[in-house]
């Protein structure tokens, strides 16, 4: 029962015949691993320099076929741009044969992976979608109105939440899901992001570490954020003069281990900022993170549940979403390692049995999906664990790693990771 | 009706049953009378409650008149009433006088004073309630007042009266139809036969109504048992100038007919039939449903057949009466007697019919006594019995080992199916007829399955599925029949219940199972139904061959019906999209004049220019000559041209007549010239017209 290292007084639990001490003997000291992070942190930096070139637009590839992609716009081009469209409307009207929208299809086979690029993008299929005909009407009604409400709040140069947007036609839109698709709908047709229609969601995402930034004019310094951390501002336009010290970005899925690991002051041990956007990224955090890893040039690691979702939000990080791959260009971050909890963690840091979780029939199915998608096969070495997962048909949740102690992720488990480099 | 031959039937059935269970119940009925037996076993027979007892006789009644009619190709009418009898009326029919309870406290119903403080208060709190809500303007169900005072000893009594136009009854064998063995028969037939089967000949099997095959005793073994009164029997037989009138009762312990009267009578309009009376107790209140629910379901089987139905109850109010109307002519045919399939047969039943058979050699009797064994089929038959079976050697020599071995063959062997042609299935056009003449159905889909086999015994699967009509509540509304009646208790636990719950999805189909109003319809007709339960009223889910054979038939019904829904959405969407399109007119033109207006205002304020044409268009909204008006306007003429052109579509693509033609029945034309009228007939391939001069 002898503690070997001071870090681990906080410990209680007595009779600890646990397996965790070997491993933490294994543990160097933090100076070693801390060599090892500056290492990776200046391979990055000179993997951005040197192929700071590589970014290509999607213009620039030769691609067979015709794809879609929108840009930022200022209030003012998005206002005359559905100023344009409308007056179009009100002419096809009132020569008397009414009107109809050419939105570009956002459906599944209208994907395409870009495996240069590493990002999913849209290609050039467009639906009609006409007012005089019943299956369409509804959207066609909603998407004018919605385009009328843009143009209020580009005139106006103010931002609203998508909530704000369902309320002001309830009756209409009879659900939020039902405005929020449009509203994705009319960033395709301006052809802008959908930051420039002035329309933000709520506050999702929460970083803390070692970041200062501004905030719309305000200086954040997120160590003195408190344990809950900053909240990622949902207009990405007032982040600006980013500054870090910090060697790392820990990208977390879950708020449980984020606060673990806020609590501890990780971020303090080893200089590093953690993000989490609490299960599926929203467009903010994306953003930020994007920005981030733009701006300071740092490296991205992943802690994601051992489970077919851990990797698809993984993915939606790394490649985007197909909901919005129209603007995968802004949204996604290229290059994030797969630092755990991977499949093969279970086995090598003996996650007793009772931790894991047998997978369903849905998980299955959902994790032999993703072995024929495309950005999961660029990765041999993800291949290869998510093969495993399908195999053992066993997953675990980051918190599978608090049966050896609450601390025993942020004390034992983070720092053998990185000493040993252990990230694809 | 059974002419029941008293000597004979007792030993049969006692040859008929498997050695331990005979000896039991020989014991059995040495000790016991059979009037006893039956008192103790009245579930078996549907009578373990007045309710029921009233619900079993109304239906072996009916079931007899029907039958009756049935054998002689008559077009059945039967009348059926059933008249409440107050307890005094009864007592005075039984010749009891009316007596004034002395000792209150001695009868069960007391009510001691306790009970009666509690019960005015009780009585006090419903009526403040009810006060409420009538104050508050709520209707509420009234009240029921209090228990009817009834002791056990106060049973309600009907007399019953069914008359039909069937085949009538000789005049001298009508006491003794009625009297004679009825009881033993009933009883050992009953363990005899075991579930279902019919065997209600000597020589074969055949398709019967009814759950036990025999008519109408077990309704005149209960008036006897619960009224004592004699049993009133009207018949005429076709040709006959007098009608016969007979009063009898049973002495249950000799087994032989009291008869009280037995005359003939005048018969003046030439009818035909029987009717008979019987007073029995009952009770009407709790099985009035069950009741009604089985005249109409067996209208929807029988639509050949006019049904009258009459309740008169000592309070007028309560009177019901109802007339199941004739929608056809076409009868399904009577069922054929057919011999015994050789892998149904057991080794009793092979015993009796070696007992019966006329024919001398083995060779004979296995080809004439069975259906699908020919002669060199029964010859192959023999050669693989065994050395000590010859073709030649007398059927009544076989010892008890030798039929054993015959029996084991007959499993073992392999033997073409039966065919269906015995069977008299109600006929898809009959059931459609049925379903519509009763229910009303929007849409309605029949389907008449092939013979198929289920050991050795045939069997025939029709189904309807309705969908829609009057008196029809939401959801699925199962009607069971078996060999042309209706079965309504047990139903959770029946093959078509199940198939129709849990094997067929209706959403397929486009039909909604909860919301729509859903009628199965499932006829099956066998020589053997394979009753489950006590009182026989439901088919086991568990023999496949039947549980396909219903989910196939469910299944066709659908199909059908599938057209017809899908036929019928789009035509209602058809109906409404003008109008869906148009709800959103305003809100859409309104939201395109939003910006129109707001460019208005940047472009006074000289914010931003445009190309000529558009400020030619912003200018126009300026002025207000467009406004949100224009727009809807503008809108609506679109819309209305767009559906135009799509009704013009529509109609091109599906043609005019939406509704499927459903046939019209009409009353056949008399006899020309029948009474001297003068007719000139016009006809056609489809149709008559008749010019009365």
């Amino acid at each position: 029962m002898a503690d070997t290292t001071g870090k681990s007084k906080k410990r209680r639990r007595a009779d600890d015949g646990a397996p965790e001490l070997p491993f933490k003997k294994n543990l160097k000291p933090d100076s070693a691993i801390l060599e090892t992070l500056k290492s990776l942190q200046k391979s990055t930096i000179a993997a951005a320099s040197s192929s700071s070139s590589k970014p290509k637009s999607l213009s620039e590839l030769a691609l067979t076929a015709a794809c879609r992609e929108v840009t930022d716009q200022s209030p003012d081009s998005v206002q005359s741009n559905i100023e344009g469209v409308i007056l179009s409307l009100a002419r096809s009207i009132i020569a008397g044969n009414g009107f109809s929208f050419n939105v570009p299809s956002r459906a599944a086979t209208n994907q395409l992976y870009v495996p240069e690029l590493d990002r999913i993008v849209l290609k050039d299929k467009n639906t009609l979608r006409p007012f005089a005909n019943n299956s369409s009407v509804r959207k066609a009604t909603i998407t004018t109105k919605i385009l009328s409400l843009i143009h209020q709040l580009c005139l106006k140069n103010i931002h609203v939440t998508k909530r704000d947007l369902f309320y002001t036609d309830v009756k209409l839109f009879q659900d939020q899901t039902q405005s929020d698709a449009v509203l994705d709908d009319v960033s395709c047709v301006l052809g802008c992001t959908r930051s420039s229609l002035n329309v933000v969601a709520a506050e999702k995402g929460v970083v803390v570490g070692r970041l200062v930034f501004s905030d719309d004019g305000d200086m954040i310094d997120c160590t003195k954020m408190g344990i809950g951390g900053k909240a990622i501002p949902p207009n990405i336009d007032r982040v600006g003069d980013m500054q870090s010290d910090a060697l790392f970005i820990l990208l977390v899925e879950k708020d449980a281990a984020y606060m673990r690991l806020a609590e501890d002051r990780f971020y303090n041990r080893f200089p590093c900022i953690i993000v989490t956007a609490k299960g599926q990224p929203d467009v903010a955090t994306r953003l930020f993170l994007r920005k981030m890893k733009m701006e300071l040039k740092l490296p991205v690691l992943a802690l994601v549940d051992s489970d077919p979702y851990g990797l698809k939000i993984l993915s939606v990080y790394g490649c985007g979403s197909k909901n919005m791959s129209y603007d995968s260009a802004n949204l996604t971050t290229p290059d994030i390692k797969w630092l755990g909890v991977r499949p093969s963690d279970l086995d090598k840091y003996k996650i007793p049995e009772q931790c894991r979780l047998p997978m369903t029939e849905q998980d299955i199915k959902t994790g032999k999906d993703l072995l024929e998608e495309d950005f999961v096969k660029k990765n041999p070495a993800w291949v290869e664990e998510l093969t495993l997962m399908v195999k053992t048909k066993q997953k675990a949740e980051i918190q599978a790693l608090s049966s050896f102690g609450f601390q025993y992720l942020s004390e034992v488990y983070l720092p053998l990771k990185l000493q040993q480099q252990d990230w694809i | 009706m059974e002419t029941g031959g008293s000597s004979e039937s007792p030993a049969e059935p006692k040859k008929g049953r498997s050695r331990a269970p005979k000896k039991a119940a020989e014991s059995l009925l040495k000790q016991k009378s059979p009037a006893e037996f039956f008192a103790e076993n009245k579930n078996i027979a549907g009578f373990d409650n007045p309710g029921k007892s009233l619900y079993t006789t109304v239906r072996e009644l009916v079931e007899n008149s029907l039958d009756s009619a049935e054998s002689i190709s008559e077009l059945p009418v039967v009348e059926i009433t059933i008249e409440e009898i107050g307890k005094s009326k009864f007592n005075s029919m039984i010749g009891l006088i009316d007596r004034e309870r002395v000792d209150a406290a001695l009868y069960d119903d007391y009510e001691t004073a306790k009970e009666r403080e509690r019960r005015l208060a009780k009585e006090a709190r419903a009526q403040e309630i009810q006060a409420k809500n009538a104050a508050s303007g709520k209707k509420v169900k009234e009240q029921s007042a209090g228990k009817g005072m009834k002791g056990r000893g106060e049973g309600s009594f009907y007399r019953v009266t069914c008359k039909d136009n069937g085949k009538g009854m000789p005049h001298d064998d009508i006491p003794n139809m009625f009297g004679r063995g009825v009881l033993l028969i009933l009883v050992l037939k009953y363990l005899a036969s075991g579930p279902g089967v019919l065997s209600g000949t000597k020589y074969g099997l055949k398709q019967t109504r009814g759950k036990f095959g025999l008519g109408a005793k077990m309704a005149l073994i209960w008036s006897k048992m619960s009224t004592g009164l004699p049993i009133e029997i009207s018949s005429s037989m076709k040709g006959q100038t007098y009608m016969t009138f007979c009063r009898l009762d049973i002495d249950i312990h000799r087994n032989v007919p009291h008869v009280h009267v037995h005359e003939k009578r005048k018969n003046d309009n030439k009818w035909h039939g029987a009717e008979i009376q019987v007073v029995i107790e009952g009770n009407w209140t709790t099985y009035r449903s069950k009741i009604l629910h089985y005249m109409r379901q067996m209208a929807v089987i029988t639509p050949y057949a006019q049904f009258l139905f009459r309740f008169i109850s000592e309070t007028s109010d309560k009177n019901v009466t109802i007339k199941f109307a004739r929608r056809t002519e076409v009868m399904p045919p009577v069922p054929l007697e057919t011999k015994h399939h050789p892998s149904s047969v057991d080794i009793l039943l092979i015993k009796r019919l070696i007992a019966e058979t006329s024919k001398q050699n083995l060779l004979q009797f296995l080809q004439h006594e069975f259906v699908n064994i020919g002669k060199s089929h029964a010859e192959r038959l023999i050669g693989e019995m065994g050395s000590e079976f010859s073709a030649k050697m007398p059927v009544k020599s076989l010892t008890d080992q030798q039929i054993v071995r015959i029996h084991q063959l007959f499993r073992q062997a392999k033997f073409d199916d039966p065919t269906g042609d015995c069977l008299s299935p109600a006929g898809e056009y009959n059931l459609r007829l049925g379903i519509i003449k009763e229910l009303h159905p929007d849409m309605v889909a029949t389907y008449s399955g092939s013979a198929q086999v289920f050991e050795g015994h045939p069997f025939i699967v029709e189904a309807g599925v309705s969908v829609g009509g009057k008196d029809v509540k939401q959801g699925l509304n199962i009607f069971r029949f078996a060999n042309r009646i209706p079965l309504l208790f047990e139903q959770g636990a029946d093959v078509v219940t199940r198939t129709a719950l849990k094997r067929i999805n209706w959403g397929t189909y486009k039909i909604n199972q909860t919301q729509d109003k859903i009628g199965v319809f499932v006829s099956i007709v066998s020589t053997k139904i394979p009753f489950k339960g006590t009182g026989k009223e439901y088919i086991g889910d568990d023999i496949k061959e039947i549980a396909t054979a219903v989910k196939s038939a469910i299944q066709q019904c659908c199909n059908q019906l599938k057209s017809k829904i899908i036929k019928k959405l789009q035509a209602r969407e058809q109906q409404e999209r003008k109008r869906n399109i148009g709800r959103y007119i305003p809100d859409a033109s309104a939201a395109i004049y939003d910006v129109l207006q707001a460019m208005t205002q940047l472009h006074a304020s000289k914010k931003r220019r445009y190309n000529e044409e558009d400020t030619d268009l912003v200018s126009k909204v300026a002025s207000r000559s467009i406004t949100t008006a224009t727009l809807k306007e503008k809108l609506s003429e679109h819309v209305a041209r767009v559906d135009y052109e799509m009704a013009l579509e529509y109609a091109t693509q599906s043609g005019v007549s939406e509704e499927p033609r459903e046939d019209v029945y009409i009353q056949a034309l008399e006899p020309a010239a029948a009474d001297g009228k003068k007719f000139l007939d016009f006809h056609s391939p489809a149709f008559v017209f008749r010019l009365v001069c």
